[in-house]
């Protein structure tokens, strides 16, 4: 008999597009468009997410939509997240209150793993966010800032296109104040009267920021755009491919590598990615 | 299977599918209904096309439905898996289309296994046809060998011209097979004169030049000249994906029923080829133009799928080149890029 027939397509005991039920247990207003959630899985079990990963988020009778974790790997049940109102999903949930059920999937992804973490130990790391490309990088953010001083340095630059869409203002401020090690950079495209901060893009930051580019690690997240001027901005500085690392968004429908909709060239953001190495796909034509 | 080579007659081929049907399973194959020839079900053999005539729609249709549901819940929050498998049998697949079969088994089954096309699939019997010449211009199975592949079936019949030669590929094939089906033991291989008539029929056709090396070319020519004037002529209508036997991008929708007290969870075909496909938040679109989604939705067939699974993805049916509106062919675009074309190759 022919080896090809041997494949086994027996189903596995899981149904993967089975949603698991959580709570909202709070809700805060960062900006006009972004609200922050703390969700309770109800099944009493950790998430077990590593940083960088996502989940699928249900409303039932509206659809799903893949949102990334914003916070830390933790020991309860609770997880977070920050959501912009930009499509069905995510402006239902904005209507909902605390104590309202959702529905997700997940961890999905392959996010900031040991192997990345191991290379990041005693190296300068220099996060550079723009706008909701924030919150995908703030559950490693605060991973790192658990133990600073597994790293020579942490940079943190930060850009939205108004003082108004700055999340997490006062975590922010407390980073800021943490000193040691630790240094937090804002800018914004366009200040208002009270804004006394940076005004530029998020390249203008890259200057005022003293690194070794060969002993430094960059992790990248934000809009398309960003990510061109970005990267020039480094490898400029002389900075190797190979230390950079970047979250991708894509709009994912199924989470596990089968539905198409992430596809990047030949490969699956959802599995594959969303947190690449840019050495990895800088000649695949269809990252940014 | 033991050296020894099985036979059925025409007769009691159609007396075992009969026999199928009888047993409460449903049984699909060629049929007409109409006008149009298409895979169905149906309720008596004598319904069943035995010569090939190509259909708009593969047989892909039977494991991943254009929709189907796979959550039911009510709005107070209960939520079930819904998977709906019936033991089935498809009578009188190509081998083109045993190949695509193959394909979406391996795609679906891989690491996260889907639980709605694996639990079709498992309940199923698959009886191979086999071709003993080419179905009509438009196909191009012989570019990629795929005539000649027949992996993805439980057994496989050749027809003879008198009866049908038998070759059984799997345990379940074989066990079906001698539980609907009266075959005769023959100790000379009947199935030689099939092969010869075949091989004649195909021996003016051959594969792609570099076949093996196609995932190389293309990954070398994503600036060929071939992505601007096809995709210039690209309608973006999506037809092409929908009639391929290996294409299995899906979207996924909620819909709710009319009381509003409980719904579904949809999965349904979706297309590479429409515009919206690669559109995330923001209105950002990683494929905006046509030339940039053929160009996607091509190397899937011959190069960024085709490394993973070790042979072309595309599989030569020719349902997209009857399908495309503006006469746009996976043949014309790689005998292009390899180079075949304008040599007379």
């Amino acid at each position: 008999m022919n080896s090809n027939n041997k494949l086994n397509i027996k189903p596995k005991d899981e149904n993967l597009y089975l949603p698991e039920k959580a709570t909202i247990t709070k809700i805060k207003n960062f900006t006009d468009k972004e609200l922050f959630f703390e969700l309770e899985l109800q099944n009493n079990k950790p998430l077990g997410h590593i940083p960088g990963q996502f989940i699928q988020l249900s409303i039932l009778g509206i659809g799903e939509a893949p949102i990334s974790i914003s916070s830390p790997p933790g020991a309860d049940n609770k997880f977070e997240i920050c959501v912009r109102a930009v499509g069905d999903v995510t402006n239902k949930l904005h209507s909902f209150n605390v104590g309202d059920e959702i529905f997700i999937r997940g961890p999905f992804g392959h996010g900031f793993d040991d192997s990345i973490i191991q290379k990041m130990y005693r190296k300068h790391i220099l996060f550079i966010a723009g706008g909701i490309g924030y919150v995908p990088l703030r559950s490693l953010i605060n991973k790192v800032l658990k133990e600073p001083e597994l790293y020579e340095k942490i940079s943190i630059l930060y850009g939205c296109k108004t003082p108004d869409e700055i999340m997490y203002k006062e975590e922010i401020a407390e980073v800021a104040e943490m000193g040691k090690n630790i240094e937090f950079l804002k800018t914004v495209d366009h200040g208002d009267e009270n804004w006394t901060g940076n005004t530029g893009v998020i390249t203008t930051l890259i200057p005022q920021v003293k690194f070794n580019p060969l002993n430094t690690i960059a992790i990248i997240a934000g809009p398309p755009v960003m990510y061109k001027f970005v990267l020039i901005s480094l490898i400029n500085k002389g900075m190797p491919k190979s230390n950079i690392y970047m979250s991708l968004e894509r709009r994912m429908k199924c989470g596990v590598g089968k539905c198409g909709h992430c596809k990047m060239e030949g490969i699956y953001v959802c599995k594959e990615g969303p947190v690449f190495n840019y050495a990895d796909i800088e000649n695949n034509e269809e990252v940014l | 299977m033991n050296g020894k080579f099985r036979k059925i007659s025409k007769k009691d081929l159609l007396i075992g599918l009969d026999r199928i049907i009888n047993d409460g399973r449903k049984l699909a194959a060629l049929t007409r209904k109409g006008e149009k020839v298409l895979y169905d079900y149906v309720t008596k053999s004598d319904e069943i096309l035995m010569q090939y005539i190509p259909t708009v729609l593969s047989p892909k249709k039977f494991f991943l439905p254009q929709d189907e549901v796979i959550l039911e819940y009510t709005t107070k929050g209960k939520v079930t898996a819904k998977i709906e498998a019936e033991s089935m049998v498809l009578f009188g697949i190509k081998p083109c289309d045993l190949h695509g079969i193959k394909i979406l088994d391996e795609a679906f089954a891989e690491s996260n296994g889907d639980p709605n096309y694996l639990a079709k699939r498992e309940k199923s019997l698959i009886i191979g046809l086999d071709c003993s010449r080419l179905c009509d211009e438009k196909a191009f199975c012989y570019k990629v060998n795929a005539q000649n592949i027949t992996t993805g079936c439980d057994f496989m019949l050749h027809n003879t011209g008198i009866d049908f030669a038998v070759t059984v590929y799997t345990e379940k094939g074989a066990e079906q097979l001698d539980k609907y089906f009266q075959t005769e033991i023959k100790s000379e291989n009947i199935l030689d004169d099939f092969n010869q008539a075949k091989a004649a029929a195909f021996s003016k056709f051959g594969t792609f030049k570099q076949l093996k090396q196609l995932p190389e070319i293309f990954e070398n020519n994503k600036n060929h000249s071939v992505w601007q004037t096809e995709g210039d002529k690209c309608l973006s209508c999506g037809s092409c994906i929908l009639v391929c036997p290996t294409c299995y991008c899906f979207d996924v929708a909620d819909e709710m029923a009319l009381n509003l007290k409980k719904g579904e969870r949809i999965r349904r075909w979706d297309a590479c080829m429409l515009n919206s496909f690669a559109v995330v938040a923001g209105n950002d679109n990683f494929r905006e133009e046509p030339k940039d989604r053929l160009k996607h939705r091509i190397n899937r067939k011959f190069n960024y799928l085709m490394k993973k699974h070790g042979e072309s993805v595309c599989v030569g049916c020719g349902r997209c080149v009857r399908a495309c509106l503006v006469n746009i062919s996976p043949k014309t675009i790689a005998e292009t890029i390899t180079g075949e074309l304008s040599t007379g190759g």
